[in-house]
């Protein structure tokens, strides 16, 4: 049991000395969490003596922050006492500059903030590094702005306010990076997803109950960004967290600090707001973890903070007294030398930053994309949010605002004016903190009623079956609890936590739990937009281009677009760039249901769903790597073959890209080009499947569409001929090398045999590799019997002596599924094959017994299975031509391996067309034969004097009328 | 009282019971001896910041959520329904909040296929019957009868075990918080009497077996336990339940903390074995939960105590924990002579401190078991 070291009198305090925190201290609305706080100083101190000097220490920082010339403004983030706060100052006080803790290369972007829709995120993306390592690539800082926040507070006053200056003063995002320690993987994991939220150790305190109900998606957002905040204030190690959560008998940090600080300190005046704030700033300081890297960053982020302020004080000229410095409370209790503008410390050495080039934008943010990067529990920002608006409607502020901010209620924005806020003497300093009267906290009975009865009917909508008792069941739970909790009223987590104990049961009905049924109640996830102004030229292009859709597609909901291309032949433009998008966004966000572009074919008709509103992210982010669609593409297309890891499929990929999507023979010569350069310094094989089945496509698509193949075409034939027939050898012998890939290189070779010779090379290249090639497993022993067949060295009653002798060895036996496996890939380079593998199947079926047999079933299906799965349909298709089709036919049936040669009669035949075929064939007899081997014809070749056309050819062409227009087009005949 | 086998928790802890309900300044709902806030630190145990003069240890383990969820459900007129897997400390919990709230935890209904409407009503004593007729002297009432006369909380044991009968049975218990009793002429009504609730548990590994009415489901709040998976707060439970029994059976007998961590760390191992399993054969029959650790040192302990040398080894630990995991031949012992031969045995090798005994007792009992 955790037991604290307890020191000889808890509650002698940070007032020593002022004599106002003395014994019985409890009361007041601060009590609870002096009580908190000093508790866990005594338990972490170490010792007595470690635990006075840290309070003595936090009444200095407090004195320090509280005394500096340059007003300290510390917040907190989601904290809505905080921007309450911020709006009484800044209301009282009309500071003339603001100097704001956040990145400052963002300033530009803030001025766009009001053509958003808040949550949205500010971000900082780089694709192209300069002085960071490559693989860190590509870099994106964000940070959210939310509307309850001390900052949107700040940035809005200053920004509607004429002659008010805002100054950003942190780090910029380059430095982010330059501060990353740079041994391992990357920024994100050397600084976890955020740079500033609390322990992000799997480790740390794991009150956070996930909730179910899926909102992976608006979660999101941020996509793997490094985050920044203003104003972290959390403890900076897990035990301390740990330790402040089970003595505060809360669950969460979020609980925690609304049960502590938020609600104490919602009424609290000037003076009381920043002491809290400091002084809880403090002690997370000096409790932290000493001499980490964090704990050095933060350091010099604040040497960072306070050089540029008075850089910017020197320069401007502008008097100290109207400044007002908003950071964290983290930072107001900063001992760096640099702090103070009396400091006699020398300036920060600013390095510059590297040569990466900072692109920026504004994407768009969720409540639940905060809580999850940094860390808070599900549901907490929501309910920040719901309290602000509570918190502003009951003080009677007016919040600042920027002109044209869209969503949220339209507030007028009256003046008020300003608030005198009473500035109690320096030296009385924590009695404010002790003395105010408690405050009115926690829900209206009313307002819980609503909730109660809101939920019941939120659960039924969701496949609960609640009703009217469970609504007085929750209501009556959550007082129980929140007097259990000691709690004066109930706090939207007793709520939540009655509901899901009074409606959640066995199982979950629906797709959402009662706790986050509860979430969606109390202010639910708010998700940004970014509008069209605040866009990149390439988002606002895309939507340009896509108006004659004639959809709102900056909407979050799908829309289904109908574009008949026929009718209405303007609209080909955006179906090009929709196929186009498909190809750069993440699956969901264009999604065709009807029509496909592949090579050589465009539908008539398309259908898509868009869905670019729910993903503005990736539309943005897009936007930040150049200005149109088709630069993109074309850049990435080119990073892709130019990449280390670039292959030769990959390249034949990219081609195949090029064509469908851009029609830039320009770009696809060089991306050929490129293919052919990968393909000859290709070592491995490993693509060879790849390779062949895109480069058959490319070839018949160029053939059927130009009159002549481009160059790299030929070029990567002859390359390929010669690659493979090197190859070929040691890829036979090698055991990483499998079957497949020594098929696919023979069905290379042989497939683009007579394109290859008639481009010069020489076929005695061939023949040479497969002498030389000499396997010793069976698979790849019977793939070389094939393209020796295929080579007319091994004739086909040589091969089935072969297999029969196989068959006849019960010592080979057991390896015969291997040999018919290496048959099944020999049917890709040689698919006149098929006939006969189906033949040694059969015959191993029929001859061998069935104690051999048996057993070696269940291998050969999973041997089938495992090594050719593409090719069993050809096998079976000609098992089906074999065998008979019913039951009588059996009986009479003879293998057509056994029955005699068949003469062909023929008058059985039809006669094929004959006239300009015939005359083709003859003038190319090698073709012919080729082919006639192919498909398993051996009639032999009549003169063409005697009978025109052989009954035997003419049988073949007649039936296979699409092959040999395919000879006749390569030929370039007919 | 003391010389019980295992006395009930109001026994056990009745100096705290006693000292905590003397200083309770709460307001208290209906009968109950503590209010609420007092039954949360009796169960969870007592801060420094609570100002107690006497240290009151924690006696259930797991997310203070739970249990306030519990004392709030008990203290509306919904029954509690603990569910969760076995060995996840319901029955224990149970036991603690009504030892807590009325000082009596034995009034308990097992559920079984066998458990008939009569015991969560009443029975005859069918001699008292002959001789005297029905009446109430000779009506033996059920536990549930009694806490509803007394206005104290009942207990429910694996609800889901029992049949539909006696789970409709219940649902009028706990609307119309009353039962009648039709063979009696006058004084045919029992009343609950104000403070009267109910505690069941039920094993969500079984559901199903007989799955609950929506009707109950409505008269209860679930609140769903979930297995610890936290090594810290396991330690601590399997600490705590050791000393009570070191204490129960007067053992002076130390438990290395380093054995300690051997058990929780092969427990640790054997649960991530079990959750990438493919199928059952690859997965202990065992649930392999806290309750199963405890269980398994205290085979160890009582090994080392009455046949061994006194002294609490890890050989001695990693044979009880083989004999208690190992309840199918060949399936169980397969998976453990892997994870001794794949996991243990590298271990041992590495950082010998402990794992190369827990190696040899292994293998010898898998050895034996075999
Ligand atoms: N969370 C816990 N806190 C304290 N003891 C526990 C806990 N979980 C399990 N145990 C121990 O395990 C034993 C078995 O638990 P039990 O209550 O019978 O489990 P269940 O009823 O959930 O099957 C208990 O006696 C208790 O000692
Ligand atoms: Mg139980």
């Amino acid at each position: 049991m955790t037991t604290a070291t307890a020191p000889d009198d808890p509650h002698r305090t940070t007032g020593d000395g002022s004599g106002t925190a003395g014994a019985g201290v409890a009361a007041g609305p601060f009590g609870a969490l002096r009580e908190q706080l000093t508790d866990a100083a005594a338990t972490f101190a170490g010792s007595a003596d470690a635990l006075a000097g840290i309070l003595a220490g936090i009444v200095d920082d407090v004195d320090r922050a509280l005394g500096e010339r340059l007003e300290i403004f510390p917040v907190c983030h989601h904290s809505p006492a905080s921007a309450l706060a911020m709006v009484r100052r800044l209301r009282h006080k009309q500071p003339k500059v603001i100097y704001l803790e956040l990145c400052e290369d963002l300033q530009p972007l803030l001025g766009e903030l009001r053509n958003c829709r808040l949550p949205v995120a500010v971000q900082a993306f780089a694709s192209e590094l300069d002085g960071f390592p490559a693989e860190w690539g590509p870099l994106s800082v964000v940070a959210p702005v939310t509307e309850a926040s001390a900052e949107y507070q700040a940035i809005a006053y200053a920004l509607e306010t004429p002659g008010v200056e805002l100054v950003l003063v942190d780090r910029s995002t380059d430095h982010v990076f330059q501060w990353s320690p740079r041994d391992d993987a990357g920024p994100a994991g050397a600084t976890g997803p955020t740079d500033d939220a609390g322990p992000t150790d799997g480790t740390g305190p794991a009150a956070v109950t996930a909730s179910t109900g899926g909102a992976g998606e608006q979660a999101a957002l941020h996509g793997d960004a490094v985050g920044v905040e203003i104003g972290d204030l959390r403890p900076r190690f897990a035990e301390l967290e740990a330790y402040l959560l089970h003595h505060g008998k809360v669950r969460h940090w979020s609980e925690w600090w609304d049960q502590y600080v938020e609600r104490p300190l919602a009424g609290a005046d000037h003076d009381t707001y920043r002491q809290v704030m400091v002084l809880i700033g403090s002690l997370f300081r000096r409790l932290r973890p000493a001499g980490s890297d964090r704990t050095e960053r933060d350091e010099d982020r604040e040497r960072y903070m306070w050089t540029r302020m008075r850089e910017h004080l020197a320069a401007s000229g502008a008097d100290p007294a109207d400044c007002l410095y908003v950071c964290g409370a983290f930072h107001a209790a900063s001992r760096v030398a640099q702090f103070g503008l009396d400091s006699p410390a020398p300036d920060f050495a600013i390095t510059p930053r590297t040569g990466t080039r900072w692109r920026y934008g504004l994407i768009p943010s969720s409540h639940s994309a905060i809580e999850a990067q940094f860390g808070l529990a599900p549901g907490s920002v929501s309910i920040a949010a719901a309290t602000w608006t509570k918190a502003v409607s009951g003080s009677g502020l007016t919040p600042f605002r920027l002109d044209g901010q869209r969503g949220g209620k339209g507030r007028g924005r009256r003046k008020v004016a300003a608030v005198a806020a009473p500035t109690g003497p320096m030296a009385d300093r924590l009695s404010g903190f002790l003395a105010a009267p408690p405050p009115l906290d926690g829900l209206d009975e009313a307002e819980l009623r609503g909730w109660c009865v809101d939920i019941v009917r939120l659960a039924r909508r969701n496949g609960y079956l609640a009703s009217t008792a469970d609504a007085i069941a929750v209501f009556e739970t959550s007082i129980l609890l929140a007097g259990l909790r000691n709690r004066a009223r109930p706090t939207p987590y007793d709520f939540a936590d009655a509901a899901v104990t009074c409606i959640e049961k066995d199982v979950v009905p629906g797709r959402r739990d009662v706790r986050r049924l509860c979430e969606i109640l109390l202010g639910g996830d708010r998700i940004g937009q970014v509008g069209y102004d605040a866009l990149p030229p390439l988002a606002r292009d895309v939507l340009d281009r896509l108006q004659p859709l004639g959809l709102d597609l900056e909407k979050r909901t799908i829309g289904r677009a109908l574009l008949d291309l026929h009718a209405t032949p303007a609209l080909t433009g955006c179906s090009d760039l929709l196929w186009m998008l498909r190809h750069l966004l993440p699956a969901d966000a264009v999604r065709p249901i009807m029509g496909e572009r592949r090579l050589g074919h465009r539908s008539i008709q398309e259908s898509w769903d868009l869905a670019l509103g729910r993903h503005q992210r990736a539309l943005i982010e897009l936007g930040y790597e150049g200005v149109t669609v088709e630069q993109v593409l074309e850049q990435r297309l080119r990073r892709a073959v130019r990449g280390t890891d670039a292959t030769a499929a990959g390249a034949l990929a990219a081609v195949e890209d090029a064509i469908r999507l851009l029609n830039s023979p320009r770009l696809v010569d060089e991306l050929g080009a490129r293919a052919v350069e990968l393909l000859a310094t290709e070592r491995t094989v490993d693509d060879a499947p790849e390779v062949l089945r895109r480069i058959r496509r490319l070839l018949a698509h160029h053939r059927a569409t130009a009159p002549a193949l481009p160059a790299w075409c030929e070029a990567f034939v002859t390359t390929g001929y010669a690659h493979y027939c090197t190859l070929l050898p040691t890829a036979f012998v090698e055991e990483e090398t499998g079957v497949r890939q020594v098929g696919a290189m023979l069905g290379f070779l042989f497939s683009m045999e007579s394109l290859a010779l008639s481009l010069g090379c020489d076929r005695s290249q061939l023949e040479l590799a497969v002498a030389q090639s000499h396997p010793e497993s069976p698979a790849k022993v019977a793939l070389l019997w094939a393209a020796r067949h295929q080579l007319g060295l091994l004739p086909l009653a040589e091969l089935r002596e072969r297999c029969a002798e196989l068959l006849a060895n019960p010592l080979v036996v057991p390896a015969f599924p291997r040999y018919l496996s290496g048959f099944v890939h020999a049917l890709e380079p040689v698919p006149g094959l098929a006939p006969f593998v189906v033949e040694t199947m059969s015959t191993a079926f029929a001859r061998l017994p069935d104690p051999v047999l048996l057993p070696w079933l269940p291998t050969l299906i999973t041997t089938l299975r495992e090594h050719g799965p593409e090719l069993v349909p050809l096998l079976v298709r000609e098992a089906a031509r074999t065998f008979p089709g019913t039951l009588p036919e059996l009986d009479a049936w003879v293998p057509p391996w056994l029955a005699p040669a068949p003469t062909p009669t023929p008058s059985a035949v039809r006669v094929g067309p004959v006239g300009q075929v015939h005359t083709l064939l003859a003038a190319h007899p090698a073709a012919v034969e080729a082919v006639a081997a192919l498909l398993g014809c051996d009639g032999g070749w009549s003169t063409p004097q005697a009978t025109p056309a052989g009954p035997s050819e003419s049988a073949l062409v007649a039936a296979h009328p699409d092959t040999v227009e395919a000879v006749a087009a390569l030929l370039g005949g007919g | 009282m003391s010389e019980m086998l295992r006395a009930p928790a109001e026994v056990k802890y009745a100096d705290e019971l006693d000292y905590l309900e003397s200083v309770d300044t709460g307001p208290k709902p209906f009968s109950w001896r503590l209010s609420p806030r007092m039954v949360r630190l009796f169960v969870l145990g007592s801060e420094r910041a609570d100002g107690l003069e006497r240290e009151i240890p924690q006696k259930w383990f797991g997310d203070r959520s739970f249990v306030e969820r519990s004392i709030v459900t008990l203290a509306s007129d919904r029954g509690l329904l603990l569910i969760g897997d076995p060995g996840t400390g319901k029955s224990w919990l149970a036991e603690l909040l009504s030892a807590a709230i009325c000082r009596n935890s034995t009034l308990v209904v097992q559920g079984t296929a066998g458990t008939t409407e009569d015991h969560i009503k009443y029975s005859w004593n069918v001699s008292m019957v002959i001789a005297k007729g029905q009446s109430r002297e000779s009506m033996i009432p059920s536990p549930i009868m009694t806490a509803m006369e007394q206005g104290v909380v009942g207990r429910f044991e694996e609800l889901t075990r029992s049949t539909s009968d006696v789970q409709d049975a219940l649902i009028s218990i706990l609307s119309e918080k009353y039962v009648s009793i039709p063979e009696l002429n006058d004084d045919n009504i029992v009343f609950a009497q104000p403070g009267f609730s109910i505690i069941a548990t039920a094993n969500s590994r079984d559901r199903g077996v007989n799955d609950l009415s929506s009707a109950l489901k409505r008269r209860f709040n679930f609140v769903r336990i979930p297995v610890v998976t936290n090594k810290r707060s396991e330690a601590e439970i399997v600490r705590f339940r050791t000393e009570e029994l070191l204490r129960r059976h007067r053992i002076e007998l130390d438990v290395p903390p380093t054995l300690l961590d051997i058990l929780l760390q092969s427990f640790a191992d054997l649960r991530a074995a079990a959750a990438s399993a493919t199928s059952d054969d690859e997965k202990l029959e065992s649930a392999l939960s806290t309750a199963e650790q405890i269980g398994v040192l205290e085979d160890a302990i009582l090994h080392s105590q009455f046949f061994g040398d006194r002294t609490l080894r890890v050989e001695t630990l990693a044979g009880s924990l083989m004999g208690s995991l190992a309840r199918r031949n060949p399936e169980d012992l397969a998976i453990l002579n892997k994870y001794l031969h794949g996991v243990v045995e590298p271990r041992a090798k590495q950082n010998g401190e402990g794992w190369a005994g827990f190696l040899d007792g292994g293998r010898q009992a898998i050895a034996s078991l075999s």
